[in-house]
């Protein structure tokens, strides 16, 4: 295959990300009615009676949201004066001359504005554009952290550098100063290993749920109780604690008990966690289930075939059938019952924990079940049709024993598109499983997204369709590319091959 | 061969030798009949047909399946049954019942028939599901065997596939049912105008494996008109693949219809639907089963047959089966 298609191909991967993003900024702003965010929102219906301040509430949530920009005439006003003084006071009654100012300043910024049913004060408002939305949200998606990343006018001594240092845990690490992250590079125990926080994607923060964090922190933090132990901090304090060293970030006032722990401004920091993030936690379980799919899908399916209309295809297809037909609500409650009874494994995840083999065993069962079923079926469609096919017969009549046709003939035909689609199996395995982990209550991130469009966490639903749509377009790209390795005879480009 | 045999045939010989000469007539040279090719007749459709009714437990169950369709369709116009009517909630001893004569299925939550419940339910879930299937299939063949063939138009479909396909689809829905509120055309559309791509990009990949095939380049080679070379050359080597992908679609588009009612997506309030009592029921699974297990036994009699009808005819469908 030529290196130029790849390339080519690539790009134009990106821009459909691209449109996808601008879709789905359309429709998250413009077609769904604002209002519903309030439906199950309770401090909204407690401020039901409170005309005003309902109004107050509605636009800042939307401002957070980013809906619109939104201006009072407190922060006007609070800008100019300080807050409490005498002219604050005499700025803020109907009339005043700050009042006027207010209107006309806005106004001429094309801003809408109106009153307050009650005091009459006036406040403006104006819809963010899509473009700029979508070109904000694109101009912050890569952080890049240098030493001029902090600027605090409380801290003008803060030092600028890089110098290569350790980590209290001892592992080897790029120390930053001025940097948003202490550790640039770093290593230590944890998978990979090797970890940097040089590039950082910020995807936003989360709103309603998960409030003030960021997203990729939701996703990928650790989950449960903390796991404390013996740390020595670099002024020399020892103590319990479950302090992530890798994620100390700058932070600009620091109290009493960071100046215990902490000889300089990076005193932020996230804590370990028992169990693995929600991206992790589905990771693990799909891999596994992908693993299992595959080492029973594959072979029975070729057995199917073998066997085809013996006893061996009977049982598979009544399998397969069963699969099908009922819907995998149903079939999921019948094999957790089963688990429970016949073997004693947990019903649900959270009663042996993640640090429980056990505990893994039905989700992943559950989880592998369609997968086998869908393999077998196709594995066995492709294996039939080719023995059917003229090629075999020709070979069966010039002599070739069995096993020498089904390896080298039938099965290297009908693999090709079994393969096809395993790099998009793999993608699927991070989107999680939603009625699997809803069924086992299993950490993961198959309730995010449904969840997140529901709770009109926007931000959320913005950076995981942004996630979920490039690694599936890569997949879909690195299964097209699988499969001209499998049959040398299919050329993607145009120019190449023999058709 | 047995020597009786051999002894047969010397005795005809023996016959015709006896055969005066003028018993023969010097026939017409026809040339139109000498260059014509003797073979018995065959009609594809009909040889179809022929491989499908010979296994007689699958023409049990078609017609099995076409009873039960009309049964559904028929039997709610006499019950009458309307899920937001329920004449018995306030009569307790009317919640809940067993399965009796009077009331086949038993009673539900609020005294309903379940019988009623569950044919009602599945008239509309088979009309969704046999409509969208349709409709996929319509639109998705034609496009998945074009875009197979064409690596021009490849490279554009495929940008179009990732992004129809990446666009979260409950997003669009929930856009879609403020759009068009929740009724039956609108749940319809829904299912649809996303979903035909998946078939497109399914037939697409099957296309390209056979698309670069010796047989193909040389139908190319010979001027073969691309229309022609994908339906003549390319989808009757597909009509067995595509009838395993109907006869999975049709249960999996009633789970997919199942999913919706659980998010809160399907049918308004006014519809029955085997997926709205499936998710409705789910809660009564350890008190009453028989609420859960009843619909769920009735989508799977349902699901079983057509796949098992849908892959003998794929079967059938095979050329080579009907030798």
């Amino acid at each position: 295959m030529k290196k130029g298609y790849i390339w080519k191909r690539l790009l134009r991967s990106f821009l459909s990300v691209f449109i996808i993003m601008i879709i789905v900024f359309i429709m998250l702003y413009s077609l769904v009615p604002r209002d519903n965010i309030f439906f199950e929102d309770a401090t909204y219906k407690k401020l039901g009676g409170k005309p005003d301040d309902k109004r107050e509430y509605v636009m800042r949530t939307w401002e957070k949201l980013g809906y619109l920009d939104y201006e009072t005439l407190n922060d006007f006003c609070a800008a100019k004066y300080e807050q409490g003084s005498a002219e604050m006071e005499a700025a803020m009654e109907n009339g005043s001359k700050e009042y006027y100012e207010f209107i006309d300043t806005f106004e001429k910024k094309g801003y809408t504005v109106e009153y307050l049913q009650l005091s009459k004060k006036p406040y403006a408002f104006k819809d963010v554009p899509l473009v700029q939305r979508l070109a904000k949200w694109v101009s912050h998606l890569l952080v890049i952290d240098t030493p001029w990343s902090v600027q605090d006018p409380n801290n003008p001594d803060l030092k600028r550098y890089i110098k290569l240092g350790t980590t209290p845990t001892g592992g080897l690490a790029l120390i930053g100063s001025g940097t948003t992250h202490k550790y640039l590079i770093y290593t230590d125990t944890r998978f990979p290993f090797l970890h940097q926080n040089i590039i950082t994607l910020n995807l936003g923060t989360s709103y309603p749920k998960f409030e003030g964090m960021q997203v990729l922190d939701v996703i990928f933090q650790s989950q449960g109780t903390e796991v404390k132990r013996e740390v020595t901090f670099e002024t020399g304090v020892t103590q319990e604690s479950a302090i992530n060293f890798g994620s100390l970030t700058y932070k600009p006032t620091l109290d009493r008990l960071d100046q215990a722990k902490f000889v300089d401004h990076y005193a932020n920091y996230t804590t370990n966690k028992e169990q693995s993030s929600m991206i992790g936690t589905s990771f693990i379980m799909g891999i596994f289930a992908l693993i299992l799919a595959y080492g029973i899908g594959l072979p029975a399916g070729l057995a199917m075939a073998k066997n085809k209309d013996g006893i061996v295809d009977k049982i598979g297809m009544f399998y397969i059938i069963f699969i099908i037909a009922v819907p995998s609500l149903a079939y999921i409650y019948l094999f957790r019952y089963l688990g429970t009874r016949l073997f004693n494994l947990p019903s649900a995840f959270p009663i042996k924990g993640a640090g429980d083999v056990r505990s893994w065993i039905l989700p992943i069962i559950s989880l592998s079940l369609p997968s086998i079923s869908s393999l077998m079926l196709w594995t066995r469609r492709y294996v039939v049709d080719q023995t059917n096919s003229d090629y075999v017969k020709f070979a069966k009549a010039k002599g070739l024993n069995q096993k020498e046709i089904f390896w080298n003939h039938i099965f290297k035909n009908a693999i090709i598109p079994i393969v096809h689609g395993i790099p998009s199996s793999l993608a699927g395995t991070i989107t999680g499983a939603i009625i699997t982990e809803a069924i086992y209550s299993v950490g993961g991130m198959g309730k995010m997204l449904p969840d997140s469009i529901k709770q009109y966490n926007n931000t959320m639903v913005v950076a995981l369709t942004f996630m979920f749509a490039t690694i599936s377009v890569l997949s879909v790209l690195m299964g097209d590319i699988v499969l001209t390795w499998v049959d040398p005879r299919i050329s993607l480009s145009e120019k190449e091959g023999r058709s | 061969m047995s020597e009786i045999a051999n002894n047969e045939i010397m005795n005809e010989t023996a016959v015709e030798e006896q055969l005066p000469a003028d018993a023969f007539e010097f026939a017409e040279f026809d040339e139109k009949e000498s260059e014509h090719i003797a073979a018995p007749r065959y009609s594809y459709w009909g040889s179809v047909w022929k491989t499908f009714i010979r296994n007689k437990f699958t023409v049990g169950l078609a017609i099995f399946i076409i009873i039960l369709v009309a049964f559904a369709i028929i039997q709610p116009m006499f019950s009458g049954y309307d899920p937001m009517i329920a004449p018995y909630i306030n009569d307790s001893s009317h919640k809940f019942q067993s399965p009796s004569l009077k009331y086949l299925f038993g009673t539900d939550n609020v005294g309903n028939s379940v019988f009623d419940a569950v044919f009602a339910g599945a008239r509309n879930s088979i009309i969704i599901s046999f409509v969208c299937t349709a409709i996929n299939m319509l639109i998705g063949i034609p496009v998945g065997a074009l875009w197979g063939f064409s690596k021009k138009l490849d490279k554009y479909m495929i940008e179009i596939y990732n992004v129809i396909s990446n666009v979260p689809f409950l997003l669009l829905a929930m856009i879609l049912s403020y759009v068009l509120g929740s009724g039956y055309l609108p749940l319809i559309f829904t299912m649809t105008c996303t979903d035909w791509i998946y078939v497109a990009y399914f037939i697409r990949t099957q296309v390209m494996i056979i698309r670069d095939r010796e047989y193909n380049l040389a139908s190319k080679c010979l001027g073969t008109p691309t229309w022609t070379m994908i339906t003549k050359n390319i989808l009757p080597y597909l009509i067995s693949v595509i009838m395993t992908y109907v006869s999975r679609e049709i249960p999996a588009l009633i789970s997919y219809e199942v999913f919706l009612s659980y998010m809160g997506l399907g049918l308004s309030a006014k519809y029955a639907s085997l997926g709205k009592l499936i998710s409705q029921y789910t809660s009564f699974m350890t008190g009453y089963p028989h609420l859960f297990w009843i619909p769920v036994g009735i989508l799977a009699c349902i699901s079983i047959s057509l796949y098992v009808v849908g892959q003998r005819l794929a079967d059938a469908a095979d050329p080579r089966t009907h030798m």
